[in-house]
């Protein structure tokens, strides 16, 4: 095959794949483009460090969203993670053992918000709502809501680099692989999926539906307190308002990303597309050199968009669903005229 | 009814008695939590009861950070020295939950005064309104409330003059032409608008000094860091920060670390700085001489002249004036050492 048709072929089978793919690529084309000195591989490189911990929860956010869920208290379990790693107890222990112990605790702190969701059956909304604010006070409270350094041995994680590459790309590369490697070819990832599309179903056919749930909001606390190490790492310093708002944040890259809010529809790939496009936007914004009120003009629209896109996906869906459902309908019942 | 619709209801009764379990620990763990905090959260300054005995101030802040904890203290100890007790309260930046706490201090606990850091300068006039039908002096510091009407006393910083403090210590940089960085902090925030405005007015026209980027951060320290890596990559050249507040340093130092920026005054790489507030990593990095200055809220000022105030009011005198703009201490290295100790961040650190 010619190697430019076969170039050609896999764009458009990636195009398909994650339609966000092109809109990254234009957006990226046209900054350049446009700014003296964004298309540079320092620049591409800032843009994917500081899209890193983004990356890294939306990842998280995806499993949770796919079962139909939210998870509002992302932004909250960054802050107590990072309050937790600053504290004298955990601080001054061998950095292996300090970022086990803010795994743990981000399990844990999922495990709060999965076994509520799904045992109580309480709104996601309500629940995740409630442990934000849990979560918020219990890290001001560890840290007197003053600022703490970190020190230098916590930072690498964030600043560091291994053959070239800094760590905080590197970790979110693995996560958005592994994430979606579990996503697409697991057992959990299908059940995840098979909940999301519908829940009666899935008790119906036997799926441990409430371990499902318990497990996605779960890896969304693990996947926030990585994302926590890694942000914390790259500011040096753990602060109280560390993660307050970043729930919308991640919610935007996942949606955008193409995770249906219903559940049941959605993709890793799209997930870290859309923190990509997110990241590059805000980059675009400071070279603009805009007003600073147009920052929020521009992320709101893109909020707006994301929401958009996905309830009209969602109504195409459903419209298309319709249509099935008239065809077997006229099909049983035979001709009408 | 079938017997399988007979089963569920006590199905759900158990879950139902599960969940109230559930709940009730909960609430038990909370109240004890709350009940050993309590001591540090809503002591009485002066060991008095909260109401009736001794003359009680009750205390909302908007939120508690590194400054509300200095202008905790500096009401406490003044009020101590006054012989008043304090009940003190957070609102967690909501505005619906300081008008609650509001109310039951006035209401319920039936405090003899009341000072507020406003979460929102417009709806706190509701707050002071049912302080004044309570005849309970109602005082604001730090924040400003729009309907000074009822309002006792006020004491705020003047952001625009922090601005213009700001602005002058650039004017003054040895280093020319200077091209600068200035960071904003939140659109919505007063001393936030006013800093910017105070900052960019007095160097409106100046030669030798040029805003190349301003960049939001929403007092956010990852925009912080975020957007002054993106300036730092548009436009290398930029030899000047303009921080609108301490709490924003390290996020800049951290940027400023990563691209190699990070030096000391006198070295080449020096990045002009100055922040605004005075607390310990404005200090610090004074100390380490790689801010070059910094405009420090007067913090003590703000407890001793509100507990003052109340204790005119409490005389039957008028208190004059209502409303107090506070200017901020300039701290550089020039008088550091002599100046520092005046600095509540510095005292500290």
């Amino acid at each position: 095959m010619n190697p430019v048709t076969d170039i050609y072929r896999r764009l458009h089978a990636a195009t398909r794949r994650e339609p966000l793919l092109p809109v990254l690529l234009v957006l990226l084309l046209a900054l350049s483009v446009t700014y003296h000195g964004f298309a540079s591989v320092t620049n591409f490189r800032n843009i994917a460090v500081q899209a890193s911990p983004l990356i890294i929860a939306a990842v998280g956010m995806t499993y949770v969203i796919m079962t139909a869920g939210i998870d509002l208290s992302v932004g909250s379990m960054l802050f107590l993670a990072a309050a937790i790693e600053s504290s004298h107890p955990v601080v001054g222990l061998p950095t292996a053992a300090v970022f086990a112990v803010i795994c743990a605790t981000g399990v844990g702190m999922g495990l709060v918000n999965g076994l509520a969701v799904a045992l109580t059956r309480v709104p996601a909304l309500i629940v995740t709502l409630a442990t934000m604010q849990v979560f918020r006070g219990a890290g001001g409270h560890i840290t007197g809501q003053q600022n703490i350094n970190l020190p230098a041995n916590l930072r690498g994680i964030g600043t560091g680099s291994l053959l070239g590459a800094p760590t905080p790309i590197l970790l979110a590369a693995a996560v958005a692989l592994s994430g979606g490697f579990v996503f697409s070819r697991s057992t959990f990832g299908r059940y995840i999926q098979a909940v999301g599309s519908s829940a009666d179903a899935a008790v119906n056919a036997g799926l441990p539906t409430r371990r499902v749930i318990a497990g996605a909001y779960a890896l969304a606390g693990l996947l926030a307190a990585v994302a926590s190490l890694t942000e914390t790492a790259r500011l040096g310093t753990v602060q109280p308002s560390i993660g307050q708002g970043y729930e919308l944040t991640v919610i935007t890259a996942v949606v955008l990303g193409g995770t249906s809010l219903f559940g049941g529809r959605g993709s890793i790939g799209g997930a870290v597309l859309g923190a990509l496009i997110l990241t590059t936007v805000q980059t675009g914004l400071v070279f603009s050199g805009t007003s600073p009120y147009v920052f929020d003009i521009v992320r709101g629209g893109v909020l707006l968009a994301a929401v958009l896109a996905a309830g009209a996906r969602w109504r195409n869906l459903a419209q298309a669903a319709g249509l099935v459902s008239r065809l077997v309908t006229r099909g049983t019942d035979g001709p009408t005229a | 009814m079938t017997e399988h619709h007979r089963k569920k209801p006590k199905g759900v009764i158990v879950r139902t008695s599960g969940v109230a379990w559930c709940v009730t620990m909960v609430a038990a763990a909370s109240l004890g939590l709350v009940a050993c905090s309590s001591s540090a959260n809503s002591g009485s300054a002066g060991g008095g009861s909260t109401a009736g005995k001794k003359y009680t101030i009750g205390v909302s802040f908007d939120l508690l950070n590194a400054i509300r904890q200095a202008e905790k203290s500096s009401i406490q100890s003044a009020a101590q020295a006054a012989g008043y007790s304090v009940v003190f309260d957070v609102a967690d930046q909501d505005a619906q939950k300081q008008a609650s706490q509001i109310q039951d201090l006035i209401q319920t606990q039936k405090v003899n005064a009341v000072i507020v850091i406003a979460q929102d300068g417009q709806q706190i006039a509701a707050s002071a309104s049912l302080a004044k039908a309570h005849k309970v002096p109602f005082l604001a510091i730090d924040r400003s409330i729009a309907d000074q009407q009822d309002v006792t006393f006020q004491i705020t910083g003047d952001p625009v003059a922090d601005g213009k403090a700001v602005a002058s210590q650039f004017l003054a940089a040895k280093t020319r032409p200077l091209k600068v960085l200035e960071l904003v902090g939140g659109l919505t925030d007063q001393n936030a608008i006013g800093r910017r405005d105070g900052f960019n007015a007095a160097l409106a026209g100046q030669p030798g000094v040029t805003i190349v980027s301003q960049v939001p951060t929403d007092w956010n320290p990852t925009e912080a860091l975020n957007g002054t890596s993106n300036a730092l990559q548009k436009d290398p050249a930029i030899n000047a920060i303009y921080i609108p507040s301490d709490f924003l340093l390290p996020s800049v130092q951290s940027a400023l670390t990563a691209a190699g920026r990070l030096a000391p005054i006198g070295n080449p790489k020096h990045v002009f700085m100055v922040t605004i507030d005075g607390d310990q990593n404005g200090c610090k990095a004074m100390q380490a001489k790689t801010l070059d200055a910094d405009i420090a809220t007067p913090v003590a000022d703000f407890g001793k002249q509100a507990i003052a105030a109340i204790t005119s009011a409490r005389g039957g005198k008028a208190v004059t004036p209502k409303a107090v703009e506070a200017k901020g201490l300039i701290l550089d290295q020039a008088n550091y050492a002599a100046t520092s100790g005046q600095v509540w961040g510095c005292a500290s650190s």
